[in-house]
């Protein structure tokens, strides 16, 4: 064979000694980085649907966009979420776990608050606007209600992970549950600010730079 | 330490037991595979057997072997199941057998998900399959264009299958994808660097990025699809606002990828078996590499190349017409390189060589084909006639079928022990390759001549009846040297001579192992220096100290993503029945919502969580001290 390889006899201790190594605690993370990406790949199909539908159609422009109302308040409360938990990560990266599951649930009560505002959200637009009103209607709730989806798998995940009996390293599987499970959660939470800004705020200033809401 | 009490713990520990509880949970990488490869090869036949009833219709002008509606039903059968169950699971098949095999990992990194996606691949198939039995099977094709997949024009469950049964099978495509990347960036074999893995496993991991970028947009077409037809939205309708074209534009933005995602890891395969049958390791190995994974990102610029009949702006026009010919330059670098590693080796004539060869034969036929319909205004003319068919044929079959079957003489011997007989595989391969040729080579002519895809018959006097006869007699000819190694197999299963650890001479890590594999692969975590493990001089496997035998639990040992320097041991979970479950709970979530009982559809939803945390529930593992 043409690769005769020119090697030592003896590799550096690292490569043999495998026995000494640490448990592995990162592949739930690896995995929830996949999940997030694809799950974002998702929300951008979405959001490249909502501009699809958008274009070369005059009722997008005309009417008045959604209300900003409660959008800022409810990117306050995930957002403010997110830093809660965040905290509560380093809480228990230094083993402070009591902490930990402390902030962990405050995230847990933000989000409920977060899907309760939503909710009254819904039902105040439900008046001018329902899903099967025209195709604007249709996107605007599959987007938005996918999210919520995803704020309540977020939430039954945070929820399994505050009844878990313990943070620290472990042996076997789940490893690092707070980092993966929060992880999940800054990605919904970013995804609300995406939300934000296409569905909400850019509308608004359309609607203002052409004139439209003038009647 | 002997090597034989070493051996005997590893067995002890990761042998599943062979019980009813043990076959339904294990998550064992080669059982897993096995049944991947078995349950995909059914579907080849299921899909295959529909062909065949479509041709038997399309045979003679003004037949009436099948009613219209049963045609479309036929065809559209066809299409899904070939290009949904059966393409892509017989890839992931291979993958999940040898992946682990080739890196030197003792399984994959999330097992037990690994059971969960076999389990769920197998039932999205059986509720796809469902809607045969209501007279109601999807008739609109494999692509499913709006607005005749809408529920104006298809009333009934036929559709709604469609749609749902694809989001299931995107769970369970991605959550392959995920165990994929995580197993092949930091599975591999201590000293596996990147520059020194197999090109199988290059390609698969492509697949499997492409896989988590790509298919989220059927997901979001098929929810589109399902909610306008049951749930009153106006995503499709233009009466309501909609666009027709959103379902065209989300279908080939996850479509032309997936037809990277069904080739490339053939091309990988083919990467691995070339070299071992030429005696040498493959020319441009890097440039392979780098081929591979610029396929897959350049598929994401091409899709357009579907819809040129749409109308758009020459400027999109020509963008994604010149997309579509940069990618035949990556495929045409892989090609040369089978070619030149053929050219400056010493061929053996197997089995496994002679359905390479014809892969690249019947790749070159279909990628040149593909180049034609690149070009605008050839794609105005030929769009949706039979040349389209005979094109899409070439390149999944030759792409996909005649590596899969180079990959079965070659692995099988692997995967049972026993080898394949070599005089009736080389006449199984003669007899598809002629029926091959034979059955869709004059389909460029007729679509050339005129004949649309997709029409139920055709009248006399067209000149198309004795093309179609042609064709017709080659398709069955096509099927008779398939049964032809259906027959080996169950032969060769029997009476074939033992294979040993090696049979070709490869230089694979996974031919290290036994045939069939042990349990937990080999004793020894191998430590790699070269591309080539078992062709080099070192001795992969040595290690007189059993300092790397990891006989304390189920355990594998994990390394940095690009130069594999090891840096700790991946505990693996025990065999569990959560995956079925799991997968049980979510074919009742899809199942239900095709019949809108949605009280059913809550409770499976909340088993699904509760399943979810008994499957991650912290527990205690099989040690031995």
């Amino acid at each position: 064979m043409s690769t005769v390889a020119q090697v030592s006899p003896r590799p550096p201790a690292r490569y043999t000694a495998l026995q000494s190594l640490p448990i592995d605690q990162k592949r739930g993370e690896w995995a929830m980085w996949c999940t997030i990406a694809t799950e974002a790949m998702l929300f951008l199909c979405m959001f490249g649907a909502y501009y699809y539908l958008g274009t070369n159609k005059d009722r997008w422009n005309i009417d008045y966009p959604p209300s900003l109302k409660y959008p800022f308040i409810l990117l306050a409360i995930l957002v403010s979420s997110s830093v809660v938990l965040e905290w509560g990560k380093k809480q228990v990266e230094r083993e402070r776990f009591s902490a930990g599951r402390i902030a962990l649930w405050i995230t847990v009560v933000m989000g409920l608050v977060f899907l309760t505002l939503q909710a009254f959200e819904y039902l105040d637009h439900w008046k001018s606007l329902a899903p099967y009103s025209d195709s604007y209607g249709s996107i605007f709730y599959v987007i938005t209600s996918l999210h919520a989806a995803h704020v309540i798998v977020g939430l039954l995940i945070l929820m399994y992970v505050g009844v878990l009996p313990r943070y620290g390293e472990t042996r076997n599987s789940p490893h690092r549950p707070y980092a993966a499970a929060s992880m999940y959660w800054h990605f919904v939470d970013v995804v609300w600010l995406f939300i934000v800004i296409c569905l909400y705020v850019i509308p608004t200033f359309q609607g203002h730079a052409h004139g439209h809401f003038a009647k | 330490m002997a090597t034989a009490f070493v051996e005997e713990r590893l067995t002890y520990l990761w042998e599943t037991p062979k019980t009813i509880r043990g076959w339904f949970g294990t998550v064992d990488h080669k059982e897993l595979g096995i049944r991947y490869l078995v349950t995909a090869f059914i579907f080849l036949l299921v899909g295959g057997i529909e062909a065949l009833l479509v041709r038997i219709q399309l045979s003679r002008p003004d037949m009436a072997f099948l009613s219209p509606e049963a045609y479309n039903q036929i065809f559209t059968m066809h299409g899904v199941t070939m290009i949904f169950w059966y393409a892509s699971p017989i890839l992931s098949g291979f993958a999940i057998y040898l992946i682990p095999l080739m890196i030197g990992a003792r399984d994959m990194a999330f097992p037990r998900l690994n059971a969960f996606t076999y389990w769920s691949f197998l039932l999205s198939g059986i509720l796809l399959y469902i809607s045969p039995l209501f007279g109601q099977a999807p008739h609109a094709g494999w692509f499913a264009y709006v607005p005749y997949t809408l529920t104006l024009y298809s009333p009934g469950i036929g559709m709604d299958i469609y749609a749902l049964a694809l989001i299931f099978l995107t769970v369970s495509t991605t959550a392959n994808a995920v165990n994929f990347v995580v197993t092949i960036l930091r599975l591999r074999a201590p000293g596996m660097a990147i520059s020194r893995m197999p090109l199988f496993a290059y390609s698969t991991l492509t697949i499997s990025l492409v896989i988590l970028f790509a298919l989220p947009a059927l997901t979001a077409a098929c929810i589109f699809l399902e909610l306008d037809r049951r749930w009153g939205t106006h995503f499709f309708m233009v009466t309501g606002g909609g666009d027709t074209f959103l379902w065209q534009q989300l279908f080939w933005f996850f479509g032309h990828p997936w037809v990277y995602v069904i080739f490339l890891p053939a091309t990988g395969m083919i990467s691995m078996i070339i070299p071992v049958f030429s005696r040498r390791p493959i020319v441009g190995y890097a440039w392979v590499a780098i081929a591979t994974v610029l396929t897959g990102l350049v598929g994401f610029g091409v899709w357009l190349h579907h819809m040129f009949t749409v109308g758009m702006s020459d400027m999109a026009m020509s963008f994604f017409s010149a997309g579509s010919m940069t990618v035949s330059i990556f495929t045409t670098i892989q090609v040369f390189a089978w070619v030149a590693t053929l050219w400056k080796g010493k061929p053996v004539a197997s089995t496994a060589m002679y359905y390479a060869l014809g892969t690249v034969a019947l790749l070159v036929i279909g990628g040149l084909s593909g180049v034609f319909t690149g070009i605008i205004p050839v794609d105005w003319q030929v769009h949706n006639t039979y040349y389209v068919v005979a094109h899409i044929h070439y390149v999944l079959i030759g792409a996909n079928v005649f590596p899969v079957f180079a990959g079965f003489y070659y692995w099988l011997p692997k995967m049972m022990g026993r080898m394949m007989n070599e005089t009736l595989g080389k006449w199984s391969f003669w007899v598809m390759f002629i029926g091959f040729n034979v059955g869709f080579f004059p389909m460029h002519i007729l679509g050339l001549i005129g004949m649309p895809r997709r029409i139920y018959t055709y009248p006399a006097g067209l000149g198309f009846e004795s093309t179609n006869m042609v064709v017709t007699i080659g398709s069955f000819v096509f099927g008779i040297g398939v049964l032809l190694s259906l027959i080996n197999l169950f032969a060769s299963m029997r009476t074939g001579e033992l294979a040993g650890k090696n049979p070709w001479n490869s230089d694979g890590l996974e031919w290290d192992t036994d045939s069939p594999p042990q349990p937990y692969g080999t004793a020894h975590i191998p430590l790699v220096v070269t591309r080539h493990p078992l062709w080099d001089e070192f001795e992969e496997s040595m290690d007189p100290e059993n300092e790397r035998v990891l006989d304390g639990g189920r355990l594998t040992p994990t390394s940095g993503w690009l130069d594999a320097e090891p840096n700790g041991i991946a505990t693996m979970p025990e065999d569990s029945l959560a995956p079925l479950a799991l997968a049980i709970f979510m074919f009742i979530f899809f199942a239900c919502l095709v019949f809108q009982l949605m009280w059913v559809v809550l409770g499976s939803l909340i088993l699904m969580f509760f399943t979810c945390c008994y499957w991650m529930w912290p527990r205690e593992s099989k040690e031995v001290a």
